[in-house]
C-alpha cells in the first residue's frame, strides 16, 4: 500500500472515490468528504476559548431543547390518546425540569446583556429575548404548579436557541478576524541578533534601544530602523515604498524595519526603539483602525432599535388594556403572544445567515472575507481605488525594447547581459534573463564595480563598459545621442549602455499590467463605480498605466500617509470607497478605506489590515465579489422587509387578542424558517448562475433533503 | 417491528462507515485522567448527544411529512400525497444506498457542503475543550454533520409520515451505531495507554494509527456495502408502500 494512495485522515486506500483538497496550504487527499471534514476539525488552529464556551452552551442547550421539542411535539401532535391523558401532567413537570437549566445556560448571556443595557438606559434585542423567554418560562412554571392549562416551555426554548445560533454565527466572524491579526502582533515580538562586545546574542526587538548594534543575515526580514555600519546589500523595500527595484545599502545608508535584506550580511546601528519603528507604527495604525471597525452588520441593529421599544410598549399596552376586560391570566397570555410573535428571531437570523452564506461562497473561490459588515459595506461603495505595483501590474519588470545608436542591438544586449550577470539588482536580473536568447557565448565582465543607485561598470574584452541611468552617464561626462534621447519610451524605466565614451544603446524595462486588469476595470466602471489609481511610483509611469487601463483618476508619488490622505479626501467627496492593494505601504490605506481588499501575494501586513483577501491571480473575481455583496445585501433587505411585514401583521393579531402564544410561537418559528429557506434559496440560485466549482472539492453526498 | 430491527442492523453495519469520521472523534475524545468511570461517562455523553440529534431530526422530518401529506387514517388506503412521499423518500434511500457501492458519486454537495462549512470550525473548538459538558455538546453537533447514512434514514423518517415513527426510525439507527462508536472510543484509549509513550501527545495521530492498525480496509468496505444493501432494501420497502396498490401486506413494515 503506497502512501500516495491513502487518505490523509483515515489512512485507508482512497480508491476511485477520492478527492483532493487544500488544507492549510498543503494538498491532501481524502477517501470521502467526511474524512476531509474530520481532518479539518483535528488539524485546525486553536480558536479563542470564548467561541468554544459559547459552543458548549449551544450544544448542551441544543440537547435540552431537542428533548423539550420532542416532548412538546408529543403533546401537540395528539399522539397521546384518551387513555394516556394522565401523562400530560408528568410531561409538564419534565419539561419544566429540562427548561430550567436551558434558561440558565442559553438565557444567561441574554439576560446579562439586557441587564447591562438597562443600566445604561437602553433596550436591545437582548431585552426582548430575555423578557419573552422569562415570561414564557415564568407563566408556564405557574401553570405547572397550578396543574392546569398549557405550557410554553417550547416557546422559551425556541426563542433562546434561535437567537444563540445567530450569536454563534456572529462570533465565528469575530474569532476569525482576531486570529488573522496574530501574525501582525508578532512584529513587536520578533527576535534579533544583537552584537554586544563583539559577541552575538539574541534579543527581543521590543527590548532594543537606539544605539544597539544588530546583525542581519542575507534574506532576513529586518526588524529595526537604523543606519548601516558594515556590509553591502540590496534591500527589498517594496512592501514599505512600493518600489520594485531593490535598494542598494552601503555603510551610512538608512534601513527601515519591514524591508527584506538581499544577499549581503549587514551590521546595523539601531536608531529608534524596537517598539517605535516605522513598521510597528504602521502595524499599530492598522490595529487601531481595525478596532474601530464594526465587524457585524449594523442594519439589523438599526431596525431593532426602533422595533424593540415599540414591541415592549405594545406588550405592556395590551396587558393593561386586556386586564381591565378579561381575567388577568388571559391578558397576560395576550401580552406574551405579543412579545413572542414580535420576537425578531428572523431579524437575528436573516443577516448572519445571508452573510455567512456569502462568505462561504466567496471562500469557495479562495476569497477570504473578514467579518459580516464587510459585505454590507461592499454593497454600498461608490468608488474603487487601486494600488499599482503588484495589484494591477505583475510587480516584476520586463524588457520592453532595445534601441541601439551607432551599434547593433546585439552588441548592446551582449554587453548589458555581461554586466548584468555580475549584479544582483532586480533590473540587472531581468536583463540577465535575456541570456537565454543568446546562442553564442557571453563574454565575461571583469573588474565589475557597482555604483549604488546609479549603475554598474566593468571591463568586457578589455573595453571599459558602463550600464546605468541617464544621471550616471551624465556624471561620467558621457554623451547620449539624439536618437536615444528622443526615443519614445514614455513611462518605462530606462537603462543606458555605453562604451568608448558615449552611450550606444538603451534598454527600456517596464512592469506590465496584468492581462485581466483592463476587463476588470471595464466591468467595475460598467457597475457605475468611479475608479482611482493611487501609487507611490513616478508620475509618468502611473499616467501610462492609468491611460492603458482606462482608469478615470490617478495620483502618483504618494507615500503611505499621503495615500491615506488622498483616500480620505475621496471618501469625503464620493462616499464609501474600496481600496485594492498589496504592499505594506498599502496597510494604512487599506485599513482606512471603507473596505480594504488585499490581492494575492500580498504581504502579511496588507492581509491583516484588509477586510477581504483575494488569492493570487484573482483580480478578475473583483466584479463577481461586488455582485455577491449586492446580492447578500438584497437578500438581507428583502428578509428584513419580509420579517417586519410578517411580524407586523402577526403583531396586530396578537394585540387584538386573537393569537394564542402557541400559535404565536408557531408563526414566529415559521417566520424564521422562511428566512432560512429564502436565504438558502438565494444562495442556491446564485450557485446555479455559473459559479465555478473545484471538481476535487465536490462532496460525494446527494443534496437529498 | 421488523422494520426497526432492519434499521438497527443497518446502523450497526453502517458503523463501518462511521469509524471513518465519527470514530476518529470518539478516539480523539479519549480518556479522562480522573478514571475509567469518568471516561465512560464522557463517551456515553458524546453518543447520547449524537443519537439525540438523530432522534430529533427524525421527529422533525416526520412531523414535516405529516404537515406535507396529512395524517393517514388507520387501515384506510394511503392518499396520493402520502404515496408520492413514500415513493420519493424510497427512491432517495435507494440512491444513497447505491452510493455505498460506488454509484452516483458525482451528485452535488448541496446541504452537505453548507453544514460542513458551518460546523467544522465549531467542532474543532469542542474537541480541545475538557470538561463533562463538552462531549455532550460535541455529540449534539456531530449529529448534524453531513452523513449519507443520516440522510438516508431521515428520508425514511420523512416518508413514515408520523413524528413518532420518524423518532423511532432514527433512534433505531442511532442505537445501531452506538456499540461500534463506544468501542472506537475504547480502542483509542487502549491504544494510547498500551502502545504510545505519553510524551507523544498528538491525539489525531493516535486515532489514525489505531484505526489503520485495527481495521483493515477490506472490512470497512465490506461493512459499508452491507450498510448500503440494508439501505437499498429499506428504500425498496418504503418505495413499495407508495407503489403497491394494497397497503395491508406491507403495513407491518
Amino acid at each position: 500500500m503506497s502512501t500516495a494512495a491513502t487518505c490523509s485522515h483515515c489512512w485507508l486506500p482512497i480508491g476511485r472515490l477520492g478527492q483532493a483538497r487544500e488544507v492549510n496550504g498543503e494538498t491532501l487527499r481524502f477517501c470521502c468528504y467526511g474524512c476531509c471534514l474530520a481532518y479539518q476539525v483535528h488539524h485546525g488552529e486553536k480558536e479563542e476559548p470564548e467561541a468554544a464556551y459559547l459552543l458548549i452552551r449551544l450544544g448542551v442547550g441544543g440537547f435540552l431543547a431537542m428533548n423539550i421539542m420532542l416532548f412538546s411535539l408529543l403533546l401537540y401532535s395528539g399522539t397521546l390518546g384518551e387513555a394516556d391523558e394522565w401523562l400530560a401532567g408528568p410531561i409538564h413537570w419534565l419539561l419544566w425540569i429540562l427548561a430550567t437549566p436551558l434558561l440558565v445556560i442559553l438565557g444567561g448571556p441574554f439576560m446579562g446583556g439586557a441587564w447591562r443595557a438597562a443600566q445604561q438606559g437602553r433596550v436591545t434585542t437582548d431585552t426582548l429575548v430575555s423578557i419573552g423567554a422569562l415570561a414564557a418560562y415564568g407563566y408556564s412554571a405557574c401553570q405547572v404548579v397550578l396543574g392546569s392549562g398549557v405550557v410554553y416551555f417550547d416557546t422559551a426554548t425556541m426563542i433562546l436557541i434561535l437567537f444563540t445560533l445567530g450569536r454563534y454565527l456572529e462570533a465565528q466572524g469575530r474569532v476569525r478576524a482576531a486570529r488573522s491579526l496574530a501574525p501582525m502582533l508578532a512584529a513587536e515580538r520578533a527576535e534579533v541578533r544583537t552584537v554586544i562586545d563583539g559577541k552575538d546574542t539574541t534579543q527581543a526587538v521590543s527590548a532594543l534601544q537606539p544605539g544597539a548594534v544588530v546583525r542581519i543575515l542575507p534574506g532576513e526580514r529586518i526588524p529595526v530602523d537604523g543606519i548601516v555600519l558594515e556590509g553591502r546589500s540590496h534591500c527589498d523595500e517594496a512592501i514599505l515604498t512600493g518600489q520594485i527595484e531593490g535598494q542598494p545599502k552601503s555603510p551610512g545608508a538608512r534601513i527601515l524595519a519591514g524591508s527584506i535584506n538581499g544577499t549581503g550580511a549587514l551590521l546595523i546601528r539601531v536608531t529608534s526603539a524596537g517598539t517605535n519603528t516605522y513598521w510597528v507604527r504602521i502595524s499599530r495604525l492598522v490595529r487601531e483602525a481595525l478596532a474601530r471597525k464594526s465587524l457585524t452588520g449594523d442594519m439589523v441593529d438599526r431596525a431593532a432599535a426602533v422595533f424593540i421599544p415599540l414591541v415592549l410598549l405594545l406588550a405592556a399596552g395590551s396587558l393593561w388594556f386586556w386586564s381591565a376586560r378579561i381575567p388577568f391570566d388571559q391578558a397576560l397570555l395576550t401580552a406574551l403572544a405579543v412579545l413572542v410573535v414580535a420576537c425578531p428571531c428572523s431579524l437575528g437570523l436573516a443577516a448572519p445567515l445571508a452573510i455567512t452564506l456569502g462568505i462561504g461562497q466567496a471562500a469557495q473561490r479562495g476569497i477570504l472575507i473578514r467579518g459580516g459588515g464587510v459585505l454590507e459595506k461592499l454593497a454600498r461603495v461608490r468608488a474603487i481605488a487601486f494600488d499599482k505595483t503588484g495589484t494591477l501590474t505583475e510587480g516584476k519588470p520586463e524588457l520592453v525594447t532595445i534601441i541601439a545608436d551607432d551599434a547593433t542591438e546585439n552588441e548592446v544586449l551582449q554587453r548589458a547581459v555581461a554586466l548584468a550577470l555580475a549584479s544582483e539588482h532586480p533590473l540587472a536580473r531581468t536583463i540577465a534573463h535575456e541570456r537565454a536568447r543568446w546562442r553564442s557565448a557571453i563574454p565575461v565582465a571583469s573588474e565589475v564595480q557597482a555604483h549604488p543607485g546609479l549603475g554598474i561598470t566593468g571591463n568586457i574584452d578589455g573595453e571599459y563598459c558602463v550600464m546605468g541611468s541617464r544621471a550616471f552617464m551624465a556624471s561620467l561626462g558621457w554623451t547620449i545621442g539624439q536618437e536615444l534621447m528622443k526615443a519614445g519610451t514614455e513611462g518605462n524605466t530606462l537603462v543606458y549602455v555605453g562604451w568608448r565614451g558615449r552611450a550606444h544603446g538603451l534598454i527600456a524595462l517596464s512592469d506590465p499590467t496584468l492581462p485581466e486588469a483592463t476587463a476588470v476595470i471595464a466591468a467595475l466602471r460598467a457597475r457605475g463605480l468611479d475608479t482611482l489609481l493611487l501609487s507611490g511610483d513616478r508620475e509618468r509611469v502611473v499616467a501610462r498605466v492609468a491611460g492603458a487601463l482606462n482608469i478615470a483618476h490617478w495620483q502618483s508619488e504618494l507615500v503611505p500617509e499621503a495615500k491615506v490622505q488622498a483616500l480620505q479626501e475621496w471618501t469625503k467627496r464620493r462616499g464609501p470607497i474600496v481600496m485594492v492593494g498589496d504592499g505594506l505601504n498599502d496597510g494604512p490605506v487599506l485599513s482606512v478605506a471603507s473596505v480594504g481588499i488585499a490581492v494575492g501575494g500580498a504581504t502579511d501586513l496588507a492581509r491583516e489590515s484588509s477586510d477581504v483577501t483575494l488569492p493570487a491571480g484573482a483580480l478578475k473575481s473583483l466584479p463577481w465579489l461586488l455582485e455577491l455583496a449586492a446580492r447578500v445585501r438584497r437578500s438581507i433587505l428583502a428578509n428584513l422587509a419580509w420579517a417586519l411585514g410578517y411580524n407586523t401583521i402577526a403583531l396586530s393579531l396578537a394585540v387584538a387578542g386573537m393569537l394564542q402564544p402557541v400559535i404565536a410561537a408557531g408563526l414566529m418559528a415559521g417566520s424564521s424558517l422562511l428566512v432560512v429557506v429564502r436565504s438558502l434559496r438565494a444562495h442556491h440560485g446564485s450557485n446555479a448562475g455559473g459559479i465555478r466549482r473545484e471538481s476535487g472539492a465536490d462532496a460525494v453526498y446527494p443534496s437529498g433533503i | 417491528m421488523t422494520q426497526y430491527v432492519l434499521i438497527f442492523l443497518a446502523g450497526a453495519a453502517g458503523s463501518f462507515h462511521c469509524v471513518g469520521m465519527c470514530g476518529g472523534f470518539a478516539c480523539a475524545l479519549g480518556g479522562d485522567p480522573r478514571g475509567p468511570a469518568v471516561t465512560l461517562f464522557r463517551h456515553l455523553a458524546y453518543n447520547l448527544g449524537r443519537v439525540m440529534s438523530y432522534c430529533f431530526l427524525g421527529a422533525v422530518v416526520g412531523y414535516l411529512g405529516v404537515l406535507l401529506v396529512g395524517h393517514g387514517e388507520e387501515g384506510a388506503p394511503a392518499s396520493l400525497a402520502q404515496r408520492t412521499l413514500a415513493v420519493v423518500s424510497g427512491l432517495l434511500m435507494v440512491l444513497i444506498g447505491l452510493q455505498f457501492f460506488g454509484f452516483f458519486r458525482r451528485l452535488g454537495p448541496g446541504l452537505a457542503g453548507i453544514g460542513g462549512e458551518l460546523l467544522v470550525p465549531a467542532l474543532r473548538d469542542l474537541l480541545k475543550t475538557s470538561g463533562i459538558a463538552a462531549p455532550l455538546a460535541f455529540g449534539v453537533l456531530n449529529g448534524f454533520l453531513p452523513c449519507p447514512l443520516v440522510y438516508a434514514f431521515a428520508a425514511q423518517a420523512a416518508g413514515s409520515g408520523d413524528p413518532a415513527s420518524g423518532f423511532l426510525i432514527m433512534a433505531a439507527f442511532g442505537l445501531g451505531t452506538f456499540p461500534a462508536m463506544l468501542m472506537m472510543g475504547g480502542i483509542g484509549i487502549w491504544w494510547r495507554h498500551g502502545f504510545r509513550r505519553p510524551a507523544v501527545q498528538t491525539i489525531p495521530i493516535h486515532a489514525q494509527t489505531a484505526r489503520g492498525a485495527v481495521l483493515r480496509s477490506g472490512w470497512r468496505e465490506q461493512g459499508m456495502r452491507v450498510a448500503g444493501g440494508f439501505i437499498v432494501l429499506l428504500g425498496l420497502i418504503t418505495l413499495a408502500r407508495g407503489v403497491l396498490p394494497m397497503t395491508s401486506h406491507v403495513h407491518g413494515l
